[in-house]
């Protein structure tokens, strides 16, 4: 078995045994029923006592062949409302960028806790959509109604 | 300079006497509730330990009355050692390792404290690991001193044997103290292995030799122990003695670990050794849940620890000892922590061995195990609350159906009992499954509710994987179950059968396979009841977890329409309850959507289903547009556009209502009420819009086919019949939009309302251009949302791409406003916008390849222009003036649109040579400010991240222009004349004159290529700000 799919394999083993509360990261299941190591699916829970608290974001985590020498793609689905992540719902954070702080003994589970983390702190310096962004630096108390509605729309399961 | 050899201490001197006021002070209870006092009491103390008098300090310490000196003295060695760094020779280690060895001995000897002993044992691995120190074989050595009573040195230890010779004289107390310092000795080593190898390689060198004697001496603990069990039948003395032993295994497992050879066979068989006596253990009441504890932690990582007899005696305890004892009284007794020990141990078994598990015959202790495993599911209480071995149990069986189609061959007589066991923990598992009484969750917490959720949906997970193996017939298990527990109103049976149909729907909704089972369900008398509603006596969560898998059935029910009606009643029944009124209204849409022509004739039903819900407090902006929209891909199935009109003007006479009230909420100061008001009816009436959208199959506009079409022609929708309502929805913008508060909201769901006719040849969401040309002019420089309505503007334009010059009056409009906006930022950059400019330059940069020919023939100054920036300057001109500075602003956004809107411009091909000629004048015009502006930036001005950016336009422009770019570079570089210092303090350039050719060439050489020019830009930019901006650094 390749690199990427026995490092998977282990990924996938140690979720099992723990993961933080609330979380969710499996292999997406193919219509066949058989497991696709190299996409899962995930959900990110907003943290408690922040305006995400209360909802539960899905997300498609994409490994390329070359995991864990390069990062994974997070891409939440449906798109997410928030300054850090592009329109097309891909997530940018500095661990999951090969030429800044993606090092190949980031876990799984540190990725989704670090995207947790980004929710409630999003970073100003690398916008990637300009709708949550503009109204995160320019109507705060927009940006958080907005924010309160998206936790709404995505209920705990 | 080496320290000259600790002397014992002197009591009278100052700071010895100091230190022992000092810990008096410290634990006087008098000053335990002042942070202040113990504070610089700790300060001072710390300064004492790293000082000169320090070993004078501990070693009078360690000779204290109180157990608090004692320890302080053996945290003073501890801390002196560790701060003296390379002030210590090796001959001083050797005198200060005596002291603390003899030191350790006194107190072992005199019964000291384990606090005390293990603070001792912690010394002396500082000691071990001191960077002069040379020590090896240092647990034969500690041993052979305490077997002495006196200090033995390394040499004269090892004429003894340790195993034969020194082990067997040692007392409890002796070996307990023995085993303290290995565990710390090994835990060191642990931790040194995170270290950098080149300073911390050979203390672990030296550790590693210490690996034999280490296991030696667990083993010669377990056997002894086990020994006097079997002669006195007692345990209790050595428990404390055998739970150090056991977890010394597994610290130095982890040591071993990391540093083991496949040659070193003896070492690998002594490891065995001392896991089967851990193993034997398990079966003595006082060491079981010790050894339960460490052999779980050796199974789940270091399975070489284990050879097939280990294996082997492990399945026997298990299924066959007090541990069967332990793990079958789980369900009649209380459950707790310590039963929880003895399942973790059978789950990290049964995940080592596998499928092995499995054997054909089976073994009456797999058997037995299996008979325990599925006896786990019966423990009382709730899973994941009340107990957490369901969990781990149903973890451990998701792993088997997994891989079981990986590891076994159908035809194979083990994968039949794999398949029977996997259906029997189906059945074991639905109880366990059961949604909580009323009365139990009252007292949960939000934490524990959600735990409990996450626990079913990862149960659940079990059954996907399950399901390729047991197939329909897992279906049919919860399809009977759900019949049986309808049929005799068992809510909470029902409520579990549903939810799990629900998640299989994953593997059976599609492709039909369980329909027959499906149809018994949603087919029968009961549940044809069920939905006619009423006093039904369904429970809320029953209701929202059948309302929920109405959904995820969607290709059932299209299958089998005539189930529609009574589905949809009891959907839109839920919608009266507020915790099912988003998966109801969920449900709605989706099965709406998937069979609207099927449902046409139940229309009028829910229309009126819909005037019941829209004035309910249920009827939010989470729920009401899925309705909508839902209802309008209904209506959108309709024959004839006059009865599309009939039913759209009762819905949407509506809305124009609450639009008024809306206004008249605003106009009495509610203004937070007004807005949520507002932005529930336009989010609505896009859903509408959403909903009416024409299908993939059918017409819709077809841009190559409309090339040279009138861009607004006359239609049923805005001059027939339909026009009234097409007036309604304008009424309703107008209401809310002009004179009402600004509200991102309300912006967004109006410009979605605007969007919703843009793919569209003719229809009710059709509008004059006027109107979204009208509504993005009405709003100011500055509001939040303006990227919003800009993106809007854009979709307009792309909309009539097809025939930009039906729509060039349109288009100057928009331009022009846009560079309203803009000459109001440069002439007043105080009133400067981000957002605005950002979604102005972006907006123009996506006109450009299709609307190029307006932009460029706006020759005219704005009428309106009087500051000094945009007085007389063309539009065109201001224009590409601002995305000009845009490339300088520190605003990530505007930066992008700006480097986005020249990569347009620079690639921009005229469409008749005249145009190509005019379009390369303009640029060459700016090819000198752009190589200014962009030199300016990546000689370390802008942002790390800015330069994919502006790479993109320098490559663009050195690719397309490059005779002009090149010498342009060259000038804008010789300008940049930044100083730097070097190793020397010297002023130096930052960029010499080579390196700023070489650039150039480099630039020349990559010919436009992105990686390359990118690697040439972010090594000058490097260059420019300091190689600690690299983040390979």
């Amino acid at each position: 078995m390749s690199l990427c799919l026995n490092r998977l394999q282990e990924e996938r083993k140690q979720w099992r045994r723990d993961h933080p509360f609330g979380f969710v990261a499996k292999p997406h299941r193919t219509p066949q029923g058989t497991l696709d190591l190299k996409h899962w699916e995930c959900a990110v829970p907003g943290k408690k006592d922040t305006l995400w608290e209360g909802g539960v974001f899905k997300m498609d985590v994409l490994f390329p062949d070359e995991y864990p020498t390069k990062p994974p793609k997070c891409k939440f689905t449906p798109p997410l409302f928030h300054p850090n992540v592009y329109p097309s719902g891909t997530v940018c954070l500095s661990i999951l960028n090969e030429e800044e702080a993606w090092r190949p003994a980031i876990t799984i589970r540190q990725i989704l806790l670090g995207i947790q983390d980004l929710l409630n702190e999003p970073n100003p310096e690398s916008p990637a959509q300009a709708d949550a962004y503009n109204l995160f630096k320019k109507d705060r108390a927009a940006y958080e109604r907005r924010v309160r509605q998206v936790v709404k729309e995505n209920p705990p399961m | 300079m080496a320290t000259s050899a600790p002397n014992m201490g002197d009591a009278n001197s100052g700071p010895i006497v100091e230190a022992h006021t000092l810990i008096t002070q410290l634990y006087d209870p008098a000053n335990q509730r002042n942070p202040t006092t113990i504070n610089e009491i700790q300060t001072r103390l710390q300064q004492l330990q790293k000082g000169d008098h320090a070993w004078e300090i501990a070693d009078s310490l360690l000779r204290e009355q109180s157990a608090h000196h004692r320890f302080m003295g053996a945290l003073t060695f501890t801390v002196k050692i560790n701060v003296s760094g390379n002030q210590i020779e090796e001959v001083t280690t050797w005198q200060i390792l005596e002291r603390l060895i003899n030191h350790f001995v006194t107190i072992v000897n005199e019964g000291e404290q384990t606090m005390v002993v293990r603070k001792l044992a912690s010394s002396l691995v500082a000691i071990f690991r001191h960077t002069a120190s040379s020590w090896k074989r240092a647990l034969w050595q500690l041993a052979a001193s305490l077997a002495h009573g006196a200090f033995v040195s390394e040499s004269e230890s090892q004429t003894v044997d340790f195993l034969t010779g020194v082990l067997p004289t040692l007392s409890t107390s002796k070996a307990t103290a023995l085993v303290f310092f290995s565990i710390a000795l090994a835990e060191e080593a642990l931790r040194l292995e995170a270290e950098p190898q080149e300073l911390v390689g050979s203390v672990i060198q030296r550790v590693v030799e210490n690996i034999g004697d280490a296991f030696l001496l667990v083993q010669y603990i377990l056997r002894q122990i086990a020994y006097h069990a079997a002669e006195a039948g007692s345990e209790s003395l050595e428990a404390t003695l055998s739970h150090e032993a056991m977890g010394s295994w597994k610290t130095w497992l982890g040591v071993y670990g990391n540093h083991r050879h496949s040659s070193d066979k003896q070492t690998q068989s002594l490891v065995i050794s001392c896991g089967h006596d851990i193993i034997e253990a398990l079966r003595l009441p006082s060491f079981s849940e010790s050894a339960a504890s460490v052999l779980t932690s050796a199974l789940e990582t270091r399975s070489w620890a284990f050879d097939t007899h280990s294996i082997f005696t492990i399945a026997q305890v298990l299924s066959d000892s007090i541990v069967t004892k332990h793990l079958l009284s789980v369900t009649e007794e209380d459950y707790d922590n310590d039963s929880m020990t003895f399942i973790d141990l059978l789950v990290a078994y049964v995940s080592l061995v596998g499928f092995d598990l499995f054997t054909d015959p089976m073994k009456p202790q797999n058997s037995q195990i299996l008979a325990i495993l599925h006896n786990i599911f019966k423990i009382p209480g709730y899973a994941a609350i009340d107990e957490s071995a369901t969990t781990r149990v149903l973890e451990y069986w998701g792993e088997i159906a997994e891989c079981l189609l990986d590891k076994l061959e159908s035809s194979d007589s083990r994968y039949q009992i794999v398949k029977s066991q996997m259906a029997e923990v189906v059945l074991g598992m639905f109880n366990k499954l059961l949604y909580p009484n009323s009365s139990d969750i009252v007292d949960w917490s939000d934490e524990e509710r959600s735990e409990f959720n996450s626990y079913r949906h990862e149960a659940c997970d079990y059954l996907l994987s399950a399901y390729p193996i047991l197939g329909i017939e897992l279906v049919s298990v919860f399809q009977e179950s759900a019949v049986n527990h309808l049929q005799k109103l068992d809510w909470r049976g029902f409520e579990v059968a549903m939810f799990c149909l629900a998640q299989l729907s994953e593997a059976v909704d599609e492709n039909g396979h369980a329909d027959q089972c499906l149809d018994s369900i949603f087919g029968s008398d009961a549940f044809a009841q069920l939905c006619l509603g009423g006093e039904t006596g369904i429970p809320l969560k029953a209701r929202q977890t059948l309302v929920d898998s109405f959904g995820k059935y969607e290709s059932y029910f299209e299958r089998h329409s005539y189930l529609l009606p009574s589905v949809l009643n009891i959907l839109f029944e839920s919608l009266n309850f507020e915790s099912c009124a988003q998966p109801a209204s969920r449900s709605i849409l989706t099965l709406s959507k998937s069979c609207s022509r099927m449902l046409v004739t139940e229309l009028p039903t829910f229309l009126d289903r819909l005037d019941q819900f829209r004035t309910r407090p249920t009827a939010t902006v989470s729920t009401m547009p899925k309705v909508l929209e839902g209802i309008s891909t209904i209506i959108q199935k309709l024959e004839s556009d006059e009865q599309k009109v009939q039913t759209l003007e009762r819905i949407l006479g509506f809305f124009v209502q609450e639009a008024k009230t809306a206004r008249e909420e605003a106009a009495g100061s509610a203004l937070e009420i007004a807005r949520a008001h507002g932005h529930l009816v336009l989010s609505c009436i896009a859903s509408i819009g959403k909903g009416l959208r024409s299908d993939g199959d059918e017409v819709v506009i077809n841009l190559d086919a409309v090339q040279e079409q009138d861009p607004y022609p006359a239609s049923f929708w805005n001059s027939g019949p339909g026009s009234l309502v097409q007036q309604l929805i304008m009424e309703a913008m107008r209401l809310l939009i002009v004179d009402f508060p600004v509200d991102s909201g309300i912006i967004d769901s109006a410009c979605d309302i605007l969007k919703a006719g843009y793919t569209e040849s003719s229809g009710l969401f059709v509008f004059p251009p006027s109107l979204t040309v009208d509504f993005i002019k009405s709003f100011p420089l500055g509001i939040s949302g303006t990227d919003v309505i800009m993106a809007t503007a854009s979709s307009f334009l792309a909309s009539h791409a097809s025939h930009a010059m039906k729509i060039r009056e349109e288009t100057v409009q928009l331009i022009a406003h846009v560079s309203q906006l803009f000459a109001s930022m440069l002439d007043n950059p105080d009133v400067y916008d981000p957002e605005t400019a950002n979604a102005g330059i972006d907006f123009l940069a996506r006109l450009l390849p299709k609307y190029y020919p307006i932009l460029f023939s706006l020759t005219e100054p704005l009428p309106s222009a009087c500051g000094s920036e945009s007085q007389g300057t063309p539009i065109f001109a201001l224009v590409l003036k601002f995305a000009l500075q845009a490339l300088t602003r520190p605003e990530p956004l505007v930066l992008r649109s700006g480097s986005a809107f020249w990569v347009a411009m620079i690639d921009l091909r005229g469409g008749s040579p005249d145009e190509t000629v005019a379009l390369d004048q303009v640029l060459e015009h700016f090819v000198p400010h752009l190589c200014e502006t962009l030199i300016g930036q990546i000689t370390g001005r802008c942002a790390r991240s800015d330069l994919t950016f502006l790479n993109d336009v320098l490559r663009r422009l050195m690719f397309k222009k490059m005779v002009l770019t090149r010498p342009n570079l060259i000038v804008a570089l010789n300008a940049f004349d930044a100083q730097g210092t070097d190793a020397n303090g010297n002023q130096t350039p930052v960029l010499t004159a080579q390196d700023k050719s070489r650039f150039v060439e480099s630039l020349v050489v990559a010919r436009g290529g992105k990686a390359q020019s990118l690697e040439i830009v972010r090594s000058l930019w490097l260059k420019c700000r300091g190689m600690a901006f690299d983040y390979a650094q």
